[in-house]
């Protein structure tokens, strides 16, 4: 078990999964009343979240409202003020994908290098990481094109190599930061089509961080509406509704939610 | 050619192990500027090592009667120490939303140029000796200075060998890294540290034009002539040294300057990789076409 808790520079415990994984619905991810922020204020209070295996989160809101923040909390880059942050497994088993990789055209690299960087922190041997690195390409449509140029990819297949290289550590829990945010449909529905087979044939666990509620009506399970420093989580039917979007997304009349879907 | 070089070697083994020394030390630490495309920096930070340098000067011809040592030791700390607190400070400019990098690295240049020769401008060695080293028209040096490059090469060289991926990823990805688990808020601070040093020390050895040539030449042909970035932390301190050497034997056989016969030739070859990789992206992007257009 990892566990981030109390004090910003507080103890942090980071080791292998603990004897709750045992259970194949025990949680992944345990946030019991924290306070997250930078510097003295923190920008998210009283934050209660609890993700499972197989859920895929949206987490919904405004701008600024501490989305990425709270992300950076799973994440284990910052820790809880007050409360903590118990990861129920190992950080070795967590995929991240940035909203977009803002890499130097000036370096060089090939998909394979791209993608098996994903490994950095884990320690496999060298057959095991070819065979995953094979694994996470074929998963995200990428076969055959290891030793291709990352720059010769079009930008809807950079985002793929971004999948891959989140996929490679064969994650548990997948956490997307706005990933779909510069790409164009079809890409868009590429990437959501590579979560719900993660989510269908491995029960991967997945965070997304949106403003598209849109998506979150047809993918999530679960959703945590983010609005002045507090987080509200619950299932998806239950919270994906007119009134309460419009409360979080601070619109009014009819069909502001639907407005909000566009507010990027 | 070899063998002027090898006869030269009793006179000037100190100064040639030196300078070689620097161009690994600075292409290693030089791949991070270039992959942030923060060229200029380098620029900057040898200015402000030439402050530290001046200031050395004046601080200690305060202390003594005799005329100013240009090889006193507090020079090389003071500049060190002045280059790496700049270079610290400039780099977390990046992070600073009111004042733009390229901006404060202007203003670094600028006020360190100006006022490294001001504080010598009544002092006529120390700025000659400051007019020398901002040209890099001598390579000296001791072999306590050989000591102090070496050890600083087997550090970088160790490091690099034992970090290689998470290096690669930070240089790369730097957010991604962070959430890896990479240091990353840390090891910039290192990296900054660690380069204004290098930079400081270098300068009151081999001069700016040397310091800055090899910082930022080598990793730019590095990134010409690899496929990946990791093979960067192979290629850029080769091609320094092999610059260096060849930089020296010439200017030794020609009786040119040697840092600035290595600066140029380094400048030649990335013409020549800028325009090899020009036509290698020409055909490779005619092959993709061709295979994207087959059924």
């Amino acid at each position: 078990m990892s566990r981030l808790s109390g004090h910003p520079h507080g103890p942090t415990e980071v080791g292998g999964c603990s004897a709750d994984v045992s259970d194949a619905n025990a949680p992944l991810l345990r946030i019991d009343d924290a306070a997250i922020g930078f510097g003295t204020r923190p920008v998210l209070e009283h934050v209660d979240l609890e993700i499972a295996p197989g859920q895929v989160w949206f987490f919904l809101g405004r701008n600024g409202v501490g989305k990425t923040t709270l992300v950076r909390a799973i994440l284990g880059e910052i820790a809880p003020r007050v409360g903590s942050v118990r990861l129920f497994c190992d950080r070795g088993e967590i995929g991240f994908i940035p909203q977009e990789s803002r890499l130097n055209r000036n370096l060089p690299t090939t998909i394979a290098e791209f993608v098996g960087l994903g490994l950095v922190g884990t320690r496999h041997p060298r057959a095991e990481r070819g065979e995953r690195l094979q694994w996470a390409l074929s998963h995200t449509g990428l076969t055959g094109m290891d030793g291709d140029s990352y720059w010769s990819l079009s930008g809807g297949q950079r985002q793929r190599a971004a999948i891959a290289r989140a996929l490679i550590r064969k994650p548990r829990l997948l956490v997307l930061d706005e990933p779909t945010s510069n790409l164009d449909v079809t890409a868009e529905g590429d990437l959501l089509d590579v979560i719900e087979e993660l989510q269908g044939r491995h029960r991967v666990a997945t965070v997304f961080v949106t403003h598209k509620i849109e998506l979150a009506q047809r993918h999530a399970t679960h959703v945590a509406l983010f609005r002045r420093g507090r987080v509200r989580p619950g299932r998806a039917e239950d919270l994906l509704r007119r009134e309460i979007l419009d409360e979080t997304f601070e619109r009014r009349g009819a069909g502001a939610a639907d407005g909000a879907a566009h507010d990027r | 050619m070899i063998a002027d070089f090898v006869a030269s070697w009793a006179l000037f083994r100190d100064a040639y192990l030196v300078g070689w020394l620097i161009a690994v030390v600075l292409a290693l630490q030089g791949i991070f500027v270039v992959a942030r495309d923060q060229i200029f920096i380098g620029a900057a930070v040898s200015q402000a090592a030439a402050l530290g340098i001046s200031l050395g000067m004046v601080i200690g011809s305060a202390f003594s009667e005799a005329p100013i040592d240009p090889y006193h030791a507090h020079d090389s700390l003071s500049a060190a120490a002045i280059a790496a607190a700049i270079a610290a400070a400039v780099l977390s400019t990046n992070e600073s939303p009111r004042h733009s990098f390229e901006a404060v690295t202007g203003w670094v240049f600028l006020f360190a140029s100006s006022t490294s020769i001001l504080l010598l401008a009544h002092s006529p060695h120390g700025l000659e000796e400051i007019h020398h080293l901002l040209s890099s028209s001598i390579i000296g040096a001791t072999p306590a200075d050989v000591g102090w490059f070496a050890a600083l090469a087997a550090i970088a060289i160790a490091i690099v060998s034992l970090k290689r991926d998470a290096l690669t990823l930070y240089m790369m990805d730097p957010p991604v890294a962070a959430a890896l688990g990479v240091p990353a808020h840390r090891w910039s601070r290192l990296l900054a540290v660690s380069l204004g040093t290098t930079v400081g020390l270098s300068m009151r050895s081999s001069g700016l034009l040397y310091s800055f040539g090899c910082l930022v030449l080598p990793p730019l042909i590095a990134t010409q002539i690899c496929r990946e970035s990791r093979s960067l932390f192979a290629v850029a301190p080769v091609v320094a040294l092999l610059t260096a050497v060849a930089g020296f034997v010439v200017a030794n056989r020609f009786d040119f300057p040697p840092a600035q016969m290595t600066v140029a030739l380094q400048s030649v070859l990335l013409t020549l990789a800028w325009i090899s990789g020009g036509i290698r992206h020409s055909v490779r992007r005619t092959a993709y076409s061709v295979r994207d257009e087959k059924p």
